[in-house]
C-alpha cells in the first residue's frame, strides 16, 4: 500500500504490490468496435472462444452484452462481506449463432434467398446499438467499453471453490489457472460485469488477461506495450498504468481529482477500471433553442456510476470553464493527452 | 414325560428351529454399512455397465444426501439414493453404480448445461480413514470421476477444492441410462499404479464413499448428493449370512434346551 501527498493510502488488494488500472474517457468513444476486433484478432477468435467478447463496446442505455448482464447479480452485498450469488447467462444472451436456411438452398431447390430462419434473428452482439431513451430531439446514448475490472475486491475469485482464479501478485491482474478450473462456472456467474466466460471446447472459463504479455514487453520486439484495446483505439480514449502511481494521470484523474469514476460500486467489487462520465450537449425545444436542462438524466449516469458521478461532473464542468476563460487546468490537459508515454505509463515500478 | 408333553415339546422345538433358520433371511444380514464383494475368477460378464450378470451380484443401497459444501445452492440437490455392487476378481476390482434419474444430461457444451456425474471416493491408504469431505492434506483421498459426457478421472484430493487428476489414469469407466437410471461401471486394477493412490487389498475392509450429480439441476462441484463413509468387505472378517446362520442355529439349540431343562424340571417337582 502507498502514500498519497496527502497521506490518504492507495487502497490495494492485500498482497499486491501494484495494481493495473484504465481510465476510459467516454466524451471520446465513437463506438467503433476497434477496441473489440483488436482483443479478438489476439485472444478470442477460435477455439470455443467465438463467442467471447473479452472487450465489447455497448450502447447505453440499453441492454448490453451479455443481454440484461446487470439484471444478473453477482458481487457483494452492501457490507461487501457477503457474496450475492448471481445468475449464469444463457447462449442466446451472448448472442448465440443463428440458424440460416443453408439446408433449403443447399439440397431442397430453395430460391429464397439466404437468410435466418424467421425466429433466428432475434438477438446478438449490439443488436440495440444506438437505440438509446428518450424522445426526439431529446434523445440520447452513448457508448460504454467494458473490459474485466481486474477488481480489488474481485468476486469471480472469491466464487471458485478450487482457486483457480487468482489476483497476481505484481500487478493485480486477475487471472484464471486454466490447470485449476474444472468449469464449474461460479466465476461467471459470480462475476456482475460478466467478464468471465465459459469455453465450452476446453471446460474451462477465460477472461481478459489485461494483455499481460504485452505489459510485459513479451512480444516479438520485446518492448512494453500498452493492452491491445487501448493501443489500437482510434480516438485513443484509454489511459492505462497503475493506480498507485502517484505521478501518474490515473491516479490523478482517480483518487486526486475524482473525475475517473467506477461502474456500478454497489457491487462492491471495487474495479480498476474507471470511466470520465459522458456530457452531452443540452437539451433542445421543440424550436431546437438549447434549454438549461441535462440531455443525459443524472439519474441515469447515478445508476451506472453511482453518486460521485456528480461532482465528478461538476469538476469537469468548471475545469472546462477555466479552459475556456484561458486558464491552466491540468485535468483537461491530462485528458487530452497526446503524449503516449504520459499516457501509458507501464514501465514506472521496473526495476 | 407323557405323550402330550412330548407332543409339545416337538412343536417348540420345530419352531425354535425353523426361526433359527429363516430369521436372517428375514432380516437385513448385512452388516450397516457395508457393501459386500463378490469374489469371480473371471469378470469379462461384467465389464459392461448393463451386463445381465450384475443382476447377481449383492447390491447395497445407500442413501445421499447435500454434502454441504461452501457453494452456492449446496443444498439443493436431488439424487436420493444409489445402489453400489462390488466384485473382484485375482487383481481387478469392479464396482457398478446405479441410481434414478429422470433426466438425461450428458452435454457441458453450453453455457447453463452440466452433466450427470458420479464419484467414488477410497482413502489414498487405505487402512485409513480420511475426513469425508474430500479428505485432508494429510491424509488424503482418491476420487473415481465419471461424468456423463464421456469423461472418466482418477484424482487426488486432500480437502475440499484441492483435486488434481492423475495425469495416467488406471480407472475405466462405462455408462448406460435406461428407464431414467444411469448404470455406471469402474474398474481399476488392485495395484496401485502409482504413488497416492489406493492399493485395494484382498485381505481387509476399504472404506468408500460415493457423491452423483444431476446435472439437470445444475448440480457440480459441492452441489452433490454425498454418502457418509461405507466399507468395501474385502476382508475374511465375519459377516455375511452363513455366519449368521450358526450363530441363530446356536441361540435356537440353546433355548431348546433352556426350555426342556425348565420343563422337566417343572414336571419333576410336581411329581414329589
Amino acid at each position: 500500500m502507498s502514500q498519497t501527498d496527502d497521506g490518504d493510502a492507495v487502497d490495494l488488494a492485500e498482497g499486491i504490490d501494484h495494481q493495473v488500472a484504465m481510465v476510459m474517457d467516454l466524451n471520446k468513444c465513437i463506438g467503433c468496435q476497434t477496441c473489440t476486433i483488436a482483443c479478438k484478432t489476439n485472444w478470442t477468435d477460435g477455439g470455443g472462444r467465438e463467442y467471447m467478447y473479452w472487450n465489447n463496446v455497448e450502447t447505453k442505455p440499453g441492454s448490453g452484452y451479455p443481454r440484461d448482464w446487470e439484471e444478473m447479480g453477482g458481487g457483494w452485498d452492501d457490507d461487501g462481506e457477503q457474496r450475492t450469488p448471481g445468475d449464469l447467462p444463457d447462449d442466446e444472451a451472448y448472442g448465440a449463432p443463428w440458424d440460416f436456411n443453408h439446408e433449403q438452398i443447399m439440397y431442397e431447390g430453395s430460391d429464397e434467398p439466404l437468410r435466418p430462419m424467421s425466429d433466428a434473428a432475434s438477438w446478438g452482439p449490439n443488436w440495440d446499438e444506438d437505440e438509446g431513451a428518450g424522445e426526439y430531439p431529446n434523445s440520447y446514448y452513448f457508448y460504454l467499453p467494458r473490459i474485466c475490472n481486474h477488481c480489488t475486491h474481485p468476486s469471480c475469485v472469491e466464487a471458485c471453490p478450487r482457486s483457480a482464479l487468482y489476483k497476481r501478485s505484481e500487478d493485480g491482474i486477475v487471472l484464471v489457472d486454466q490447470d485449476r478450473c474444472r468449469g464449474y462456472r461460479y466465476c461467471v456467474e459470480g462475476c456482475p460485469y460478466k467478464k468471465v466466460y465459459y469455453n465450452a471446447m476446453k471446460k474451462t472459463s477465460e477472461k481478459c488477461i489485461f494483455c499481460y504479455p504485452r505489459i510485459e514487453g513479451e512480444g516479438p520486439d520485446g518492448e512494453v506495450r500498452p493492452p491491445s484495446c487501448a493501443a489500437d483505439c482510434p480516438p485513443q480514449l484509454r489511459l492505462v498504468g497503475y493506480l498507485d502511481d502517484e505521478d501518474g494521470p490515473i491516479h490523478k484523474l482517480v483518487n486526486e481529482y475524482e473525475v475517473a469514476v467506477r461502474l456500478h460500486p454497489e457491487y462492491r467489487t471495487e474495479p480498476n477500471v474507471y470511466y470520465i462520465p459522458p456530457f452531452a450537449p443540452p437539451q433542445h425545444s421543440e424550436s431546437g433553442e438549447s434549454l438549461n436542462a441535462d440531455r443525459i438524466p443524472r439519474t441515469y449516469l447515478e445508476e451506472l456510476f453511482g453518486p460521485k458521478v456528480n461532482e465528478a461532473l461538476n469538476t469537469i464542468e468548471r475545469e472546462r470553464d477555466r479552459v475556456r476563460q484561458g486558464e491552466d487546468s491540468e485535468v483537461m490537459d491530462l485528458l487530452t493527452t497526446k503524449d503516449t508515454a504520459e499516457q501509458y505509463r507501464l514501465e514506472v515500478f521496473d526495476d | 414325560m407323557t405323550n402330550r408333553d412330548l407332543a409339545v415339546l416337538a412343536v417348540l422345538v420345530t419352531v425354535v428351529l425353523a426361526t433359527a433358520g429363516l430369521a436372517p433371511a428375514f432380516a437385513d444380514a448385512r452388516p450397516a454399512y457395508e457393501i459386500p464383494v463378490q469374489y469371480e475368477a473371471d469378470a469379462e460378464p461384467l465389464e459392461g455397465a448393463g451386463d445381465e450378470a450384475w443382476t447377481d451380484v449383492p447390491a447395497a443401497t445407500i442413501p445421499l444426501s447435500s454434502a454441504g459444501a461452501n457453494v452456492p445452492a449446496a443444498d439443493d440437490t436431488t439424487v436420493e439414493r444409489a445402489t453400489v455392487a462390488a466384485v473382484r476378481t485375482d487383481d481387478r476390482l469392479y464396482l457398478r453404480l446405479t441410481w434414478a434419474d429422470p433426466s438425461r444430461n450428458a452435454s457441458t457444451d453450453r453455457i447453463r448445461a452440466f452433466a450427470d456425474a458420479v464419484a467414488v471416493q477410497l482413502p489414498a491408504n487405505a487402512s485409513s480413514r480420511p475426513p469425508i469431505a474430500m479428505g485432508s492434506t494429510d491424509n488424503r483421498v482418491n476420487v473415481w470421476y465419471w461424468t456423463a459426457d464421456g469423461r472418466t478421472e482418477e484424482l487426488l484430493a486432500g480437502g475440499a477444492g484441492t483435486t488434481t487428476a492423475f495425469e495416467d489414469p488406471a480407472v475405466e469407466a462405462n455408462a448406460t441410462y435406461e428407464d431414467g437410471r444411469w448404470q455406471v461401471a469402474f474398474t481399476r486394477p488392485l495395484d496401485a499404479p502409482t504413488a497416492n493412490r489406493t492399493t485395494i487389498p484382498t485381505d481387509q475392509d476399504v472404506d468408500v464413499a460415493i457423491a452423483a450429480w444431476n446435472g439437470g439441476n445444475m448440480e457440480r462441484s459441492g452441489q452433490k448428493a454425498a454418502s457418509e463413509w461405507y466399507y468395501l468387505a474385502l476382508g475374511p472378517g465375519p459377516s455375511g449370512p452363513p455366519y449368521e446362520l450358526i450363530l441363530w442355529t446356536i441361540a435356537g439349540l440353546g433355548i431348546v434346551a433352556t426350555t426342556l431343562v425348565t420343563i422337566i424340571g417343572v414336571r419333576q417337582t410336581r411329581g414329589r
